[in-house]
């Protein structure tokens, strides 16, 4: 499997070449073009693992329900995947270190021998923090892809570091996170506009997006159609 | 008059006024460099010492302008065409500039124009007539006449994307997603009201231009543009196909299974077969469309 990140950083498609027999896994919707021969598979969650309960998570987590399982049966082929908003994307190498937490609405891709759960860590700090505090973990080895609105960076944390929410795309989960306010107090926090951030602790990668989707359509929603 | 040159703290020379002069011209000495010339009460910038920019031009202010960036590319014609143009801020923001010889004319999408030399005169021709208009498209196909001389024109897309240009051979055919139609020269067909993809008309609102003749043909993306040569099999999301060349087979059909169809996110496909090219957009108006829905206020009732 081979990937290549084209167009970047505004945008941004992941071109993925598979060899005979190869699969990738993709968020449903992700795919704008393939190779005609490439087999398609719709499951919840993940593939021979569907249930019920993994697809009530996901519907919960405001992604997609379902995944997408791209093979390529018969000889090489390639699949390309793109996201709605403008942005960047990232590959990441999955391997021998700690497992990475991805904001639901950034997960792209992962190759199969990549493992995917639901994780329910911070829910109940979550609920409070008003964005989707939702996280996909992903464990064992083998390629993801992930996307960001705007640019993506990392930030290496060594002891403590505070980011807000919607601009988290994904982290390694050797850091502790706590969700905690911006200000001095709550009232601050709020009528400054920064609400509840998330302050990692450790040591570890965090990727962060240049800027905040939730934000972005906030500020389009007045001008909208209402429904 | 002998001028020392103070640069980074340290003091040079002094040298003599020639000298100096020289060295600026050679670059080796900066006009905003300090410098101090007998008589003078304190260090000034070398551009104010009197007699040094006799012949060197006056300091150039730092531009406070960002440079342009990598990603921003311009592209000229290399291979067959036939009108000069450029299309700049290539890949995100791809602007097109025509070159009009005297009296020749260029078809323009209907509200393009973003700029134009003042001899350029616009005639609004209505192209397509209903089946455009069905196609949720601009009724109109403007034209600019480049009056009694040579004139130009700069053509600004309504997505903000990448631009292609194709020339047309007489031989060959393009067919064209309305909404991704820019320009032709006026030798270029393009026709509407072609119904000949039938299984098109699929609920992603494709509507295709057929364009076929002799000439430029410029059409544009919404979000960066692959090119895909076909040779076999390729499947496409009806909502990222641009244009494809006329001798591909096409159908539309869902992705997998019945299951998929309906849970799969991915709506209707475009499966090309044959040989040709197809040109893809990374990015999708209707899904950006999508995203946006949550975020629409309510109705107070």
């Amino acid at each position: 499997m081979q990937i290549e990140i084209t167009h970047q950083p505004g945008n941004s498609a992941a071109r993925v070449s598979l060899q005979a027999g190869e699969t990738i896994t993709a968020e449903g919707g992700a795919m704008i073009a393939m190779s005609g021969h490439i087999q398609v598979e719709t499951t919840t969650h993940k593939r021979d693992k569907g249930s019920i309960m993994g697809a009530l998570k996901r519907l919960v987590t405001g992604e997609s329900l379902f995944l997408n399982h791209f093979t390529s049966n018969g000889g090489d082929g390639e699949v390309i995947f793109g996201t709605a908003l403008t942005g960047d994307m990232m590959q990441f190498q999955m391997g021998s270190g700690p497992a990475l937490m991805v904001q639901a609405g950034s997960y792209v891709a992962s190759a199969p021998s990549v493992d995917m759960d639901m994780s329910w860590q911070g829910f109940g700090k979550a609920l409070f923090s008003g964005e989707s505090m939702f996280w996909i973990k992903l464990t064992g080895t083998g390629p993801v892809i992930i996307n960001s609105f705007g640019a993506i960076y990392p930030i290496q944390v060594n002891g403590e570091y505070i980011v807000d929410t919607g601009h988290i795309v994904a982290f390694e989960e050797s850091l502790n996170f706590e969700i905690t306010k911006a200000g001095k107090s709550w009232m601050s926090s709020f009528l400054g506009g920064e609400g509840m951030v998330c302050k990692f602790i450790g040591q570890g990668t965090v990727w962060c997006q240049s800027h905040n989707a939730g934000s972005f359509g906030s500020a389009l929603g007045p001008t909208l159609k209402p429904h | 008059m002998q001028i020392t040159i103070n640069r980074n703290g340290e003091n040079h020379g002094p040298y003599p006024l020639e000298q100096v002069r020289e060295m600026l011209a050679n670059g080796s000495m900066q006009p905003n460099d300090l410098a101090h010339y007998e008589g003078a009460a304190d260090w000034v910038p070398l551009h104010q010492v009197p007699g040094v920019t006799g012949d060197v031009s006056p300091p150039v202010l730092e531009s406070t302008a960002p440079t342009p960036t990598a990603t921003q590319e311009s592209f000229t014609p290399t291979g067959e065409h036939e009108h000069e143009f450029r299309v700049e801020c290539k890949p995100d923001f791809a602007y097109l500039t025509v070159q009009i010889p005297a009296n020749q004319t260029l078809k323009v999408e209907a509200s393009a124009m973003a700029t134009m030399s003042t001899n350029m005169v616009m005639k609004t021709k209505m192209k397509g007539g209903l089946s455009r208009f069905l196609g949720g498209e601009n009724l109109f196909i403007n034209e600019f006449t480049a009056q009694g001389g040579p004139g130009e024109i700069g053509i600004a897309p309504g997505s903000p994307g990448d631009l292609e240009h194709y020339h047309l051979d007489g031989t060959k055919e393009i067919l064209l997603q309305s909404s991704a139609y820019v320009g032709s020269s006026m030798g270029v067909e393009v026709d509407s009201k072609w119904q000949g993809f039938k299984g098109f008309f699929s609920g992603e609102g494709l509507f295709l231009l057929r364009c076929t003749g002799r000439g430029d043909l410029w059409f544009n993306t919404y979000g960066a543009i692959i090119e895909i040569p076909v040779d076999g099999n390729y499947v496409v999301d009806t909502g990222h196909v641009v244009a494809f060349t006329g001798g591909l087979q096409y159908g539309v059909e869902s992705v997998g299974g019945l299951k998929s169809l309906f849970l799969s996110g991915e709506g209707l496909v475009c499966r090309f077969s044959g040989q040709g090219k197809v040109w893809i957009q990374t990015r999708h108006p209707t899904a950006f469309a999508q995203w946006t829905f949550p975020f629409r206020p309510t109705k107070n009732n």
